[in-house]
C-alpha cells in the first residue's frame, strides 16, 4: 500500500492513540480540515480556543454527558479542561484537535446557515449532527477528551467539585473496609464445590 | 547497613539488565548467594510518596510507564499492513518503566500455570502455521519455586479451594482478601452451572507480612503502584533485601544500550547512559537479561555485531518472534443493588473450570475466569461506551450504574506466531538515539475463538448470578499488549530457541535471560506468578553454575 502522507500518517498516530481503528472515511472527513491548519498551536500555555470555539466545545461536550436531574459535562466544567489539556498536557493533540473542531464549525455554518455555529442549534438539531459525525475520529477524541475531563482528578480542571465522580457514586476516599457493598455483607464463608472437575 | 557500589571498571560477578518481576528476584538470589551485583534501571527509583490515585496520568499520559514521547513505538498488524507510530499517550508494548518494573504496577493476579501448560504441544497435536511447542521444564520442576514465590515475594490465597489445582508443597502465608460483592456473585453463579469457583491467589498482603502491611483496600492496583506497600512488587520484597546483603548495587535511571561481547563470543559487560546521559560501560563476568519480553529482545537485536550479525543469540533467528499478549475479554453485569467495585483489589473469585482446551469447541484454547471491578472511574465510563450507547443521556444513564457494575474477565491463550514479534524500526529512535522497538502482531483465529467462547461463559455465569444487565465487551484484534511473552522461547534445540532450560542463551555460555520472553507458550494470562518461578529456579541454576566455574 501507498506510503501514508503526513496527514493520514498523524491521523493513525491519533487513532493509534484513543484505540480506535478508522475507517477510510473517517480521516478524509478531517483531512481537509488539517490541510487547512498552518501549525499555529505550538505555544504552550492554560488556554488556546477562541471564545466561540470554546462556547460550541462546552456544547458539545454537554451533548456527550447531558446536564439533566443531575449536573453533566457542563457542571464540571470539561469545555475548560479540554481547552487547558491542549495548551500544556495534552499538547500534542492540539492541532489535530482543533483543526477537527474547526472543521465541525465550517461544517455547522454550511448546513444550518440561520443559526451559524452549534451552540445556536435547538437540541435536538445538535443531536442530529452529532449523529450524523459520531463514527468520524474528531468525534472519538471528543468523546474520551470528555470523559476525562469529567472524572480524571480535578487537579487537571475538570471534574469541577467532583462532580463527575459524585455522579458514579465513587467516593474518593484514600482507604476503605469491608464490607464494600451489598452482596459481601452477609457472605457465609467459602467452602470447596463438590462435584468433578472438568 | 553498608549499600554496595561499585566502580565501572570493577568487573562485578553480574550485570542484570532489568529490576522488575525476574530482576529483583535474580538480584537478590544472586547477591544472597556471594556474588556482587548490579541491578541495572532504565527507569527512575521512586518511593510511596510519588505513587499518585491518578488515572490521566497513569493510563493516558504513561506518568509510570514507558512513554512514547521518549520511548516511540511503531506497531503493524501484520508484515504488510500500515504502521502506526506511537509518540504521544501510551505504547502498544506497555510496561512500567521504575524500579520495581511492572511488578509496581500489576493487578497481583498469582495463579500458578498447571501441568498442561508446559506439555500440551503432546497432548493437543501439532498446530499449523504456529511454533506451538512443549516447554523443556514440566511443572514439577518448577513447583518448589512456585512456592517460594508464595512464601518470599507474598501471596494471599486459600490451598485445596480448588479440587482440580496443581500439587503444591505448601499451603500459602497468608489467606486469602476478604471478598468482594463482585467475588460473591461470580461464587453464586458459577455454583449455579455446577462449576468451582474459588478464592484468587494474590500478590497483595491480606494481612501484615515480612515487615509490610495489609491491604488497605484503596482500589488502586491495576496500572498504579502501592503507597501501602501491600502490592508484593519486588520494589518492595526483593529489591530491598538484595540491598541489604551489601552487594547488590541497584542502578536506577541506567539504560542499557548494548551488551558487550569479545573476539571469543563471551560477554564483558554492558553500555549503558546514565542519568546524565554519560555513556558508560560496567565489566562483568557474567550478564543476565530480565527486561521484559519487550526489551529483552530489542537489547539483544541492538547488541549485534561482527560474530553476532543478526543480534547476540540469535544464530536461531526466533529472538524477538513468537510474541504473545494473552487475550482478555469482558461481560460487564449490574445489578440491582450496589457492588462499589472500585474499592479493594481487582480480584477475589476466579474459576478455572474452563483452563484447558477441548477439541470438541473446535479451536485450540483455555482460560481462566474472574470476577473485578473493571478500572476506575475514567476508563470504566471508556468502556462503557463501547459496549452500549455512546455518548447522550442513554449514556448518562449507564455512567450511574457504576456502582452497581461488575466485569467477569475471561484470560485466554495466545497460539506462538513467528510474525507476531519485537523488530528494531529502520528508522525511528528513542529519545537516545536507540532503534526503537517495531512492534508486529495480529491474533490468531483461535486466539479471538476462545475469547468469545470465554466471554460467553461470563454471560451464563453473570444471568446465572442474577444480573439485570449483560453486555460484552468488543472482541477485536489487539493492537496494545502488556503481557510480553515469549520473545526468546527456551527449549532444547539451538535451532529453533534462544535459551536452554537453564536460562543460558545457546550461543553465549556467560549471557542468561530470565523474563516473559523465556515462556514456550502463553498460559492463560496471569504471567508473573510463573516469571519468578522461573526466575528464582534460574537464579538456582545459574549460582551452581557460577560457583563450578561453569560461566
Amino acid at each position: 500500500m501507498d506510503k501514508p502522507t503526513a496527514t493520514r500518517r498523524s491521523l493513525l498516530q491519533l487513532a493509534g492513540w484513543l484505540g480506535v481503528s478508522l475507517a477510510v472515511s473517517d480521516w478524509e472527513v478531517l483531512a481537509a480540515a488539517l490541510q487547512h491548519e498552518s501549525g499555529s498551536t505550538s505555544e504552550v500555555g492554560l488556554s488556546l480556543l477562541e471564545s466561540g470555539e470554546l462556547a460550541d466545545l462546552e456544547a458539545l461536550t454537554a451533548q456527550i454527558i447531558p446536564t439533566d436531574a443531575t449536573p453533566g459535562a457542563r457542571e464540571a466544567g470539561v469545555a475548560h479542561f479540554i481547552d487547558r489539556a491542549l495548551a500544556s498536557f495534552m499538547a500534542p493533540l492540539a492541532t489535530q484537535f482543533v483543526a477537527g473542531l474547526r472543521g465541525l464549525r465550517s461544517e455547522v455554518r454550511g448546513r444550518y446557515p440561520e443559526a451559524g455555529s452549534f451552540i445556536n442549534l435547538s437540541s435536538s438539531q445538535q443531536i442530529e449532527y452529532l449523529a450524523s459525525i459520531e463514527h468520524s475520529a474528531f468525534f472519538a477524541s471528543l468523546r474520551l477528551l470528555t470523559v476525562l475531563g469529567m472524572f480524571s482528578n480535578p487537579s487537571y480542571g475538570g471534574n469541577h467539585d467532583e462532580v463527575g465522580w459524585r455522579l458514579l457514586g465513587f467516593q474518593n476516599d484514600h482507604a476503605y473496609s469491608p464490607p464494600f457493598g451489598h452482596y459481601d455483607r452477609e457472605y457465609p464463608g467459602f467452602h470447596v464445590s463438590d462435584g468433578a472437575v472438568p | 547497613m553498608t549499600l554496595a557500589r561499585y566502580r565501572d571498571s570493577h568487573k562485578v560477578d553480574f550485570a542484570i539488565v532489568g529490576s522488575g518481576a525476574a530482576g529483583g528476584v535474580m538480584a537478590r538470589e544472586l547477591a544472597r548467594n556471594g556474588f556482587q551485583v548490579v541491578l541495572f534501571e532504565q527507569g527512575p527509583r521512586l518511593g510511596p510518596a510519588q505513587f499518585q490515585h491518578d488515572e490521566l496520568s497513569n493510563w493516558f499520559l504513561s506518568g509510570i510507564t514507558n512513554d512514547p514521547r521518549v520511548s516511540p513505538q511503531s506497531f503493524r498488524a501484520g508484515v504488510s499492513e500500515p504502521t502506526v507510530v506511537s509518540r504521544f499517550g501510551r505504547n502498544p508494548l506497555f510496561y512500567a518503566r521504575m524500579v520495581g518494573g511492572s511488578s509496581a504496577h500489576y493487578t497481583g493476579n498469582y495463579w500458578r500455570f498447571r501441568e498442561i501448560d508446559f506439555d500440551e504441544r503432546s497432548r493437543v497435536g501439532e498446530i499449523s502455521g504456529t511454533g506451538f511447542a512443549d516447554w523443556p521444564i514440566r511443572y514439577a520442576e518448577l513447583e518448589p519455586y512456585y512456592t517460594k514465590v508464595d512464601w518470599e515475594i507474598g501471596v494471599s490465597g486459600l490451598a485445596g479451594a480448588h479440587p482440580g489445582e496443581p500439587p503444591r508443597s505448601k499451603p500459602y502465608p497468608m489467606p486469602p482478601l476478604p471478598v468482594k460483592s463482585s467475588g460473591v456473585l461470580l461464587e453464586r453463579g458459577a455454583r449455579k452451572l455446577g462449576l468451582h469457583p474459588f478464592p484468587a491467589p494474590m500478590a497483595i498482603n491480606s494481612v501484615p507480612y515480612r515487615g509490610r502491611p495489609g491491604c488497605g483496600h484503596c482500589g488502586f492496583c491495576h496500572g498504579f503502584a502501592c503507597e501501602f506497600t501491600a502490592k508484593s512488587s519486588t520494589l518492595f520484597t526483593m529489591i530491598p533485601e538484595a540491598e541489604a546483603t551489601g552487594r547488590c548495587e541497584v542502578r536506577p535511571d541506567s539504560y542499557v544500550s548494548r551488551i558487550e561481547t569479545n573476539a571469543s563470543g563471551r560477554a564483558t559487560g554492558v553500555i549503558f547512559v546514565d542519568g546524565h546521559k554519560r555513556t558508560r560501560f560496567q565489566h562483568a563476568s557474567a550478564v543476565v537479561v530480565c527486561a521484559n519480553g519487550a526489551e529483552t529482545p530489542r537489547l539483544l537485536l541492538m547488541s549485534q555485531s561482527v560474530r553476532f550479525p543478526e543480534g547476540l543469540a540469535n544464530s536461531s533467528g526466533v529472538v524477538g518472534k513468537y510474541l504473545m499478549f494473552n487475550y482478555s475479554t469482558r461481560t460487564s453485569a449490574v445489578f440491582e443493588h450496589e457492588l462499589n467495585e472500585y474499592k479493594s483489589v481487582q480480584v477475589t473469585r476466579i474459576l478455572h473450570d474452563f483452563y484447558d482446551s477441548d477439541p470438541k469447541r473446535g479451536f485450540y484454547g483455555g482460560g481462566g475466569i474472574d470476577a473485578r471491578i473493571g478500572p476506575q472511574p475514567a476508563v470504566w465510563a471508556l468502556r462503557a461506551a463501547e459496549e452500549g450507547p455512546s455518548w447522550g443521556s442513554a449514556y448518562k444513564a449507564r455512567l450511574m450504574e457504576f456502582s452497581r457494575s461488575m466485569v467477569i474477565a475471561g484470560h485466554g491463550t495466545s497460539l506462538p506466531v513467528a510474525t507476531n514479534s519485537v523488530s528494531l524500526d529502520s528508522e525511528l529512535k528513542d529519545a537516545w538515539g536507540m532503534p526503537a522497538i517495531r512492534a508486529t502482531y495480529r491474533d490468531h483465529p483461535d486466539d479471538l475463538a476462545n475469547a468469545r467462547f470465554l466471554q460467553e461463559r461470563g454471560v451464563e455465569i453473570a444471568e446465572a448470578a442474577g444480573a439485570i444487565k449483560v453486555m460484552r465487551g468488543p472482541i477485536a484484534e489487539q493492537s496494545f499488549g502488556l503481557h510480553l511473552l515469549g520473545t526468546c522461547r527456551m527449549g532444547d534445540d539451538p535451532g529453533n530457541s534462544v535459551i536452554d532450560r537453564y536460562h543460558r542463551t545457546h550461543d553465549v555460555k556467560n549471557l542468561f535471560l530470565c523474563d516473559g520472553s523465556s515462556f514456550v507458550t502463553s498460559g492463560r494470562g496471569q504471567p508473573t506468578m510463573t516469571i519468578q518461578a522461573l526466575a528464582f529456579r534460574a537464579a538456582d541454576h545459574i549460582g551452581r553454575f557460577a560457583r563450578r566455574g561453569e560461566i
